[in-house]
């Protein structure tokens, strides 16, 4: 290449880039729209709501029309995406991101969620007018880096979508001025923040320099040659600071997904921040979370995926050190929910322990990826199990969505008619609000998993997998075991809550809720909640997309 | 006369910069402080760029003129009142400052002057380093980093086979960010100013 070839295929490569970029693009736009339309004074006709909304639905299209066109490039050469080769993982901006099918799902995921987020905001009425552009033009600047962090391709980039996922999320959640609680909970998101920020970037300074490149391909091709030459774990400098590196990466991570010794943050800032922000933080910033532990832990094994390759030994710590962390993170979870009294902080333990059970899924599929005894499994069913455990975490945040979404919906239409998000003051709500009490309900059964629900699904389906893994590490079965025992455990705390619901009755001077399903605030919780039933009877259809777009990413 | 346009600038930028320095010390007003300490940095910055170390003085541009002093000076807008604004200093700040101050000019010195400067590479007759540096490549110490930013890589790219993929630049990044800081600087605002007040 010569200077202007090199000019010529950069241009081009962007002009590729750009139509793929769509829908962060448009969500680029509706920021600036939002805030001309303040100063053009015209936010009294059309509120910043509205516009955020259009904008959101607009690039919910466009990642629902990729979509669309990606299973239809590949079904019409086989049945399912089993071809993987015709449409490759497409590098945007040279190589920055990545344009794939997992990309495409979590951009529809994200995009989803912040629709369902604006809705509700809409119902509930926070922010107030005069706030709107600002609230709005933090969601979706914060959206944007989670769109980012589940594409990304380059440390760089990961750094960056982490940071602008979490800046603005500081700031959502001090949001309530004037009230001391939001301003500490934003303070010690913003210092905890900071400071597992600081510890990621020293460990990705570290692993770019030890290995002469941040581009997550290039990286995994350096591992290999670096495996070759560097065999023995025990004592080895290089390896060890390897080792130390991709622990003080995923120590970032682990922050993002609140995860046992990084979680203190979460409790707090759910409790001070709307229970709106809290649902966003609580879902949207979790599954981007995992979808960059999953870019990560895949860019780490790199091709050879089926075992043997020359750091698996490594890797395979790493998967099961995650499966600790996540039995621990569960079993936490669970233990101080059961105290509590309040609901968003009750909601806030609750949310630990769940990113425990999916994070024992990645766990999973990194130990079945690197599991020692390569000839036990055959490498192609290696790479099945590994998809499946994939499709687990994937239809596991799907359920997820609609039903914590429902839950701090619930709490946040609760909250706005006694002014209370004490547990004890859901006294009585069955007979005050059938249908409020009916969807918690719901909610609650699918948190903690029982058959009908979507919640069910989704843990059988990350069970499973690590079941899968348990053959190939024993160790794995203490996870297992540790994930069972919770899910059981976890029915305390929740029946806690509906025993107020339903058996106790109300205080004679509480303020009666009153939301009846033909007004915007009963359709909304009834729209959220009726695909945690749906997702727990009709399983096959997302499933097996799930299954797709996992299949994709192996 | 090539005497003077050889040492000029840096004579000049010298100058500004001690005497920035200078006066830093001597004024007593924190707004004309800041001042001054702009001016001093900013001159340090001319140095850097007249002996042809670019990166070193955008550096300096960015981190000290820009980033600190911006951040000086609204620390001097939000909390200059009453007896901040001016700044006078008891005989025993002046006795501790002098000897800190004194501390550290003994140890540049003394670092100074322990330089073999006849053993290093010597200025050539263009008044540019000889080792690393050229006339004509005036500027090269940065000019990777701008074709980065921009998305091209020509220092890894330039002679490989023409069907490879590039090397990932950075316009991504360089461009995205704009858009983050453009939220937070939102944020900040909103948090920053007082809600009104219904009437």
């Amino acid at each position: 290449m010569n200077f202007s070839d090199i000019i010529n295929t950069l241009s081009a490569d962007t002009r590729a880039s750009l139509p793929l970029f769509g829908p962060e693009l448009i969500l680029i736009g509706t920021i600036v729209a939002l805030l001309l339309v303040r100063l053009f004074n015209a936010d009294k006709y059309l509120p910043g709501s509205i516009v955020a909304i259009i904008g959101t639905a607009l690039a919910l299209a466009r990642a629902a029309a990729q979509f669309w066109m990606m299973q239809n490039q590949t079904s019409g050469s086989a049945p399912g995406i089993q071809d993987v080769s015709a449409v490759g993982p497409f590098p945007m901006f040279t190589g920055l991101l990545l344009y794939d099918p997992f990309t495409v799902y979590f951009r529809i995921f994200l995009l989803l969620f912040l629709l369902f987020v604006e809705w509700l905001t809409v119902v509930t009425g926070i922010p107030d007018l005069e706030d709107a552009p600002d609230f709005y033009v933090l969601l979706l600047g914060s959206t944007l880096g989670m769109m980012l962090m589940a594409s990304a391709n380059h440390l760089l980039m990961v750094f960056l979508a982490v940071e602008m996922t979490s800046v603005p999320s500081y700031a959502m959640v001090g949001f309530l001025k004037g009230r001391k609680s939001s301003s500490e909970a934003a303070l010690k998101y913003v210092v905890y923040g900071a400071g597992a920020a600081g510890v990621m970037l020293y460990g990705i300074s570290l692993l770019s320099g030890l290995l002469g490149t941040a581009h997550l391909p290039s990286l995994a091709q350096a591992l290999v040659e670096f495996g070759r030459t560097h065999t023995s774990l025990a004592d080895d400098a290089a390896v060890r600071t390897l080792a130390f590196a991709i622990l003080t990466i995923l120590v970032g991570v682990a922050f993002k997904l609140s995860l046992f010794p990084f979680h203190f943050w979460c409790p707090d800032a759910f409790e001070g921040a709307a229970a709106e922000v809290g649902a966003f933080l609580s879902v949207a910033s979790k599954g981007a979370a995992f979808a960059l532990l999953v870019r990560f832990c895949l860019a780490l094994v790199g091709e050879s995926r089926t075992g043997g390759a020359p750091l698996s030994e490594l890797y395979m710590n790493i998967g099961v050190a995650l499966g600790f962390v996540a039995a621990v993170t569960a079993t936490f979870g669970n233990l101080a929910a059961y105290t509590q009294t309040n609901m968003k902080r009750l909601l806030a333990y609750s949310t630990i322990a769940h990113a425990g059970y999916m994070l024992m899924a990645v766990a999973a599929m990194m130990v079945i990826l690197n599991a020692p005894g390569g000839g036990s499994l055959p490498p192609s069913v290696r790479i099945d199990r590994a998809a499946t455990c994939i499709q687990g975490l994937l239809y596991y945040l799907a359920v997820y969505f609609f039903m914590n979404l429902g839950a701090f919906a619930i709490v946040a239409l609760i909250r706005n008619q006694t002014f209370s998000e004490e547990i004890a003051d859901y006294a009585g709500l069955s007979r005050q609000s059938p249908l409020l009490a009916a969807c918690m309900l719901i909610c609650l059964f699918s948190l903690v998993g029982l058959p009908p629900f979507g919640g069910f699904a989704g843990k059988f389906m990350v069970f499973a997998s690590v079941w899968d893994a348990g053959k190939l590490n024993p160790l794995m079965w203490i996870v297992l075991a540790a994930g069972l025992i919770n899910t059981v455990f976890s029915l305390f705390y929740y029946i806690k809550v509906l025993r107020f619901m339903y058996i106790t009755p109300p205080a004679d001077e509480a303020r009666p809720v009153n939301v009846p399903l033909m007004s915007d605030a009963g359709l909304h919780v009834a729209f959220v909640t009726l695909p945690v039933l749906a997702l727990g009877i009709f399983v096959n259809w997302l499933s097996e997309l799930a299954q797709n777009v996992a299949r994709w990413l192996l | 006369m090539s005497e003077i346009l050889k040492h000029g600038p840096l004579v000049v930028f010298g100058a500004t910069a001690v005497g920035g320095a200078i006066a830093v010390v001597l004024t007593q007003n924190v707004v004309r402080m800041a001042f001054w300490l702009i001016l001093s940095l900013g001159a340090m910055a001319g140095l850097f760029f007249s002996l042809n170390a670019d990166f070193v003085g955008t550096a300096q541009l960015l981190i000290y003129v820009g980033g600190t002093l911006v951040l000086l000076i609204f620390g001097v807008m939000l909390t200059a009142s009453g007896p901040f604004v001016s700044i006078k200093s008891s005989a025993g700040d002046l006795v501790k400052s002098g000897v800190a101050g004194g501390l550290l000019l003994t140890l540049i010195l003394i670092t100074a002057c322990q330089v073999h400067w006849e053993s290093t590479p010597a200025y050539d007759e263009v008044g540019v380093m000889s080792a690393g540096y050229n006339a004509t490549a005036d500027g090269n110490t940065t000019r990777p980093l701008g074709h980065a930013f921009l998305g091209a890589r020509p220092d890894k790219d330039l002679g490989r086979p023409p069907t490879d993929h590039l090397s990932p630049g950075y316009l991504l990044p360089f461009e995205i960010v704009s858009v983050h800081l453009l939220v937070v600087l939102v944020g900040a605002a909103y948090l920053a100013r007082a809600k009104k007040r219904k009437a």
